[in-house]
């Protein structure tokens, strides 16, 4: 007997959606649908016919938690379509903001699981923990208000690099921050394998959620267009990827495949293609993933300002062409693809965007097949989408 | 109406160091303040009207007496020194800025720390607001021709502009003075000047500026805590000399009446465009 | 212990999340600015699923006239909220989504955005994209505490349902004479679209996402 168990509207992550279950008579879940209802704005058509410059500006509001990754992989995307250079010091600030975005980033998502894993009578933990948490979501937007002007949204990532370097000042200020940050994202990644493993054991099934689709990650703290194999990736409307039409027509995501499969982006996926974290474990292996993502971020952010040249040149003025380019960010939750088709005009002519959470879409539904339907919310946040 | 909005104490007064004295307008004392604050971590960050070649406004983010320095001199002309408040708390890293504006940009930061809508992070990071007392502004293009057409000197060899004893004075590099009528610059004036009711920057922490006091010193109304805290530090320590104001027709006298001619004069303006249902300046704080 | 605190509940419509990060962003804070309501939804931190009634519903984003659900909500939310507030651009005057036009897969029919305040009546509206943290707590302390002086311009924005943009300025200060050039506007914008040239803002209509920031900040224009 299958049951059909709905969790609607699924909570603790950004935007709207819903999961659908086919539940077995021993509460197993055969099927998952993880459908995302929340409406599509857009960006893609929007952008069209409009000055490339306001590609960047545009597409950071697609999502508030991560704008700098879409920033950074638009200009690239455009700078790679018209064979434009970004400066060293421009790279390195971009980076460097793409990290603080991070170094934010993966401790909201901490914030957002943190409720999975504590229990109703440890509220001291708890609070510690946001205290923790708030004040590594702070060194994190620093990073980005200082470098990218914005802690949300940040206007200086500019196509040609970077509008502006950052003063002396503001390099000591944030050289201080991140030794603090150094601290905290230890006893952050302490905190987390120890409830993750509490956790796991109290359900008693140590593999939740497991799943034997491939990665898919370009670099472990920057972007990498070169590291995939475009030929590879597609992207195919739910119509052809769900056989229930209906399920088809509710979602608002479209499916991206790697080399024919789903693929799974993200903290484990870079740590398992680019060292030696365990593959094939538990969906909660990513929530500590993501805790040791952290310091391995504050550690390049300090090599990049002791690399950093605060008075060296941050941008060229780009010069438009006909032309087709791709830019690749690795966003807190996976890769970030970004497609642009320019003028010479320096107008875009097309645009496409696999945002980075699509690539975990029809991952978590496999996560979740397989194991008891009450870990379903659970094993979609670990990838929080 | 008081004239002079309201205040803790007025003094006369003007910076000891004769490096300040050099190259500010008045006494230095914005200045002076200034680099006093840098120079002890009351400050790590101004905002001044820096300028380039023929006089050209720039606002600018500093952070050395060096710079502070630079930049000492009254520009006669818009300077939107406003539009680098970010950079001053993003870029480059400042905790404390201090702030110089004419009324109508102290009115302004005023309204930002009040509704910090676009200004993030913004409001405990400004630790000090200097406003300069104004009469009225000149369009870039305006100053150039009072300078050029009506004085007769080109703006790349001006060295120093002032305006006092009812005259708009004009110094070159090679040494010379130029003036003219005050009454000659008002057809330069910037319009939206005329519907401006502050002439001492109601709402700075210390508001300064020549009228009142004689030549070289200025008049420093403290109106803030704040203000009157570095004021009487600089005082104490020996960076500022001061004198009581003259409290007679050439001292205070002057400056209420200037204030009032100012608050009267665009009043009616202001009624005068309400009449012909344009839009005013609204109460801002 | 009774518990007589106000209830805030956030409603998240077509937006980036943005807006609430804006309110996290109050980092230490945050703990105290909870403490001192009772949040009783927000999808984004916690696990209530259904809208309830609440003395202040935060709304953030814009209404999606092509999607059914999205008209419930709005209609929902001004239901249940004694007082609804659209927070930043989208919610309150359209921001990015007045340039959504539809034609994405996908889902191509979802064509028309409206800010919140076009649909439902608001009783406060704050632009920004996104407000800033500072901004979203004063909002929220003077609603508690009852100011209704600082809450005004609010107000306003919440009854104007038109569009706002970098023409604002253009119009409602330089053409009426009244910019004196003191550069602010050109400091609040969130995109940099602002440049100030021989004392005046030149607003790149290339890069306003028509957030209605510049012209809410200038000392000018009355808000
Ligand atoms: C347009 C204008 C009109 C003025 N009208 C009067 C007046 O009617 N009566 C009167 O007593 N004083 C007036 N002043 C003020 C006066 O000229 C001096 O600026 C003031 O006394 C400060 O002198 P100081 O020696 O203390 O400052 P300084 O040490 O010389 O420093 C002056 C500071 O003002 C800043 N500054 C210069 N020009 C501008 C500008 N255009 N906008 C913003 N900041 C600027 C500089 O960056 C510098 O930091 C006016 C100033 C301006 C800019
Ligand atoms: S007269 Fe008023 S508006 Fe004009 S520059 Fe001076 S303070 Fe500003
Ligand atoms: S106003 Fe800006 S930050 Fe807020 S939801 Fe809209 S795009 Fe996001
Ligand atoms: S110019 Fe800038 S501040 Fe003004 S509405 Fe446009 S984006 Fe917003
Ligand atoms: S904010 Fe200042 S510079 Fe901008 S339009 Fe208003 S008065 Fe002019």
């Amino acid at each position: 007997m299958t049951e059909v168990v709905n969790i609607t509207p699924t909570t603790r992550h950004e935007g709207h959606a819903k999961l659908i279950l086919e539940v077995d008579g021993e509460g197993i879940v055969s099927k998952a649908y993880y459908i995302n209802t929340t409406p599509v704005r857009g960006f893609e058509t929007m952008l069209v016919g409009r000055p490339a410059e306001f590609a960047p500006i545009a597409v950071m509001r697609i999502c508030g938690i991560c704008q700098t990754t879409h920033g950074i992989a638009s200009c690239s995307a455009i700078e790679d379509a018209i064979g434009c250079e970004v400066p060293e010091d421009g790279l390195l600030l971009r980076e460097l903001v793409g990290l603080g975005n991070r170094m934010h980033s993966h401790p909201l998502h901490h914030l957002l699981t943190l409720e999975d894993f504590i229990k109703p009578e440890e509220e001291t933990l708890k609070i510690d923990t946001i205290k923790l948490i708030q004040r590594m979501r702070k060194v994190g937007q620093l990073i980005v208000d200082t470098v990218g002007g914005e802690g949300i949204h940040p206007p200086n990532i500019v196509i040609g690099g970077m509008r502006t370097n950052i003063s002396e000042r503001a390099k000591a200020k944030l050289y201080y921050a991140l030794k603090q940050y150094e601290k905290d994202a230890y006893m952050m990644y302490e905190i987390y394998v120890e409830l993750v493993e509490r956790y796991l054991e109290e359900v008693g099934i140590p593999d939740l959620g497991s799943h034997d689709y491939p990665y898919i990650a370009s670099h472990t703290t920057y972007g990498d267009r070169y590291a995939i194999n475009w030929d590879g990736v597609v992207e195919i409307p739910p119509h052809r990827y769900y056989k229930d039409i209906k399920i088809a027509e509710s979602t608002s995501v479209m499916i991206p495949l790697y080399e024919g499969v789903p693929a799974e982006g993200g903290p484990r996926a870079r740590l398992v293609k680019f060292g030696n974290f365990r593959s094939g474990g538990s969906v909660m292996d990513i929530n500590i993933a993501r805790a040791k993502e952290n310091l391995g971020a504050v550690y390049r952010a300090m090599e990049i300002l002791d690399e950093l040249d605060i008075n060296g040149k941050t941008r060229t003025t780009p010069e438009y062409r006909d032309g087709f380019g791709i830019g690749v960010h690795e966003a807190p939750r996976a890769t970030n693809t970004h497609f642009a088709e320019v003028g010479k005009d320096g107008r875009i002519k097309s645009y496409k965007i696999i945002a980075a959470s699509t690539w975990n879409f029809p991952v978590v539904e496999k996560a979740i097949e397989g194991y008891p339907h009450q870990y379903a919310e659970v094993i979609m946040r670990a990838y929080d989408i | 109406m008081e004239p002079l909005g309201s205040y803790k104490s007025i003094i006369s007064a003007r910076a000891t160091d004769s490096r300040i004295l050099k190259r500010s307008q008045d006494g230095g004392i914005v200045s002076a303040v200034f680099i006093y604050g840098l120079e002890n971590n009351i400050l790590d960050g101004v905002i001044v009207a820096d300028k380039e070649e023929n006089f050209k406004p720039v606002p600018k983010v500093v952070t050395t007496p060096e710079e502070v320095l630079e930049a000492a001199g009254t520009k006669y002309t818009v300077c939107p020194n406003l539009s680098v408040l970010k950079s001053a708390i993003r870029e480059y890293g400042c905790e404390r800025i201090g702030v110089v504006g004419t009324p109508c940009q102290i009115i302004s930061l005023r309204k930002v720390l009040k509704y910090p809508v676009g200004f993030r992070h913004l409001v405990n990071k400004v630790a000090l607001l200097l406003g300069i007392f104004c009469m009225e502004n000149f369009p870039y293009m305006g100053m150039k021709t009072i300078v050029e057409e009506l004085c007769g000197v080109k703006l790349e060899d001006v060295v120093k502009m002032d305006i006092g004893k009812g005259k708009f004075w004009v110094y070159t590099r090679w040494g010379d003075a130029k003036s003219i009528k005050l009454k000659k610059t008002h057809p330069y004036e910037q319009i939206s000047c005329h519907v401006c009711t502050d002439y001492t920057a109601e709402l700075a922490d210390i508001s300064t500026g020549s009228v009142g006091s004689p030549d070289g010193w200025s008049t420093v109304l403290i109106r803030s805590e704040k203000g009157e805290e570095i004021i009487n530090k600089m005082i104490e320590e020996g960076y500022l000399e001061t004198k009581p104001v003259d409290e007679g027709k050439f001292g205070l006298g002057i400056l209420k009446k200037l204030a009032l001619t100012k608050k009267e004069k665009n009043m009616k303006e202001i009624e005068h465009r309400k009449e012909l249902g344009l839009p005013v300046p609204p109460k801002v704080c | 212990m009774e518990d007589k605190r106000i209830t805030v509940a956030h409603v998240q419509l077509s937006s980036c999340c943005g807006c609430l990060i804006s309110l996290t962003d109050t980092y230490e804070k945050l703990l105290d600015v909870l403490n001192s309501v009772d949040l009783v939804y927000c999808q984004t931190l916690m696990d209530v699923r259904e809208i309830p009634k609440a003395d202040i519903i935060l709304v953030e984003g814009a209404v999606c006239l092509d999607d059914h659900h999205a008209m419930e909500i709005a209609k929902e939310v001004r239901e249940k909220g004694k007082i609804v507030v659209a927070l930043g651009a989208c919610a309150a005057v359209g921001g990015i989504t007045r340039f959504s036009k539809g034609g994405q897969m996908s889902k191509p029919v979802q064509s028309s955005f409206s800010s919140l305040t076009e649909v439902v009546k608001c009783d406060l509206a704050i632009p920004g994209c996104p407000p800033s943290p500072e901004l979203i707590v004063n909002v929220i302390t003077a609603v508690i505490e009852g100011n209704t002086e600082y809450l005004k311009p609010f107000v306003r924005y919440g009854e104007r349902k038109y569009e706002a943009c970098g023409c604002d300025l253009i119009i409602n200060a330089i053409n009426k004479s009244l910019c004196m050039g003191c550069g602010v506007c050109a400091a609040s914008c969130p995109t940099r679209a602002i440049e100030m040239v021989e004392g005046r803002p030149l607003v790149s209509s290339q890069l306003c996402i028509k957030c209605g920031v510049c012209s809410f900040q200038c000392p000018r224009i009355e808000v």
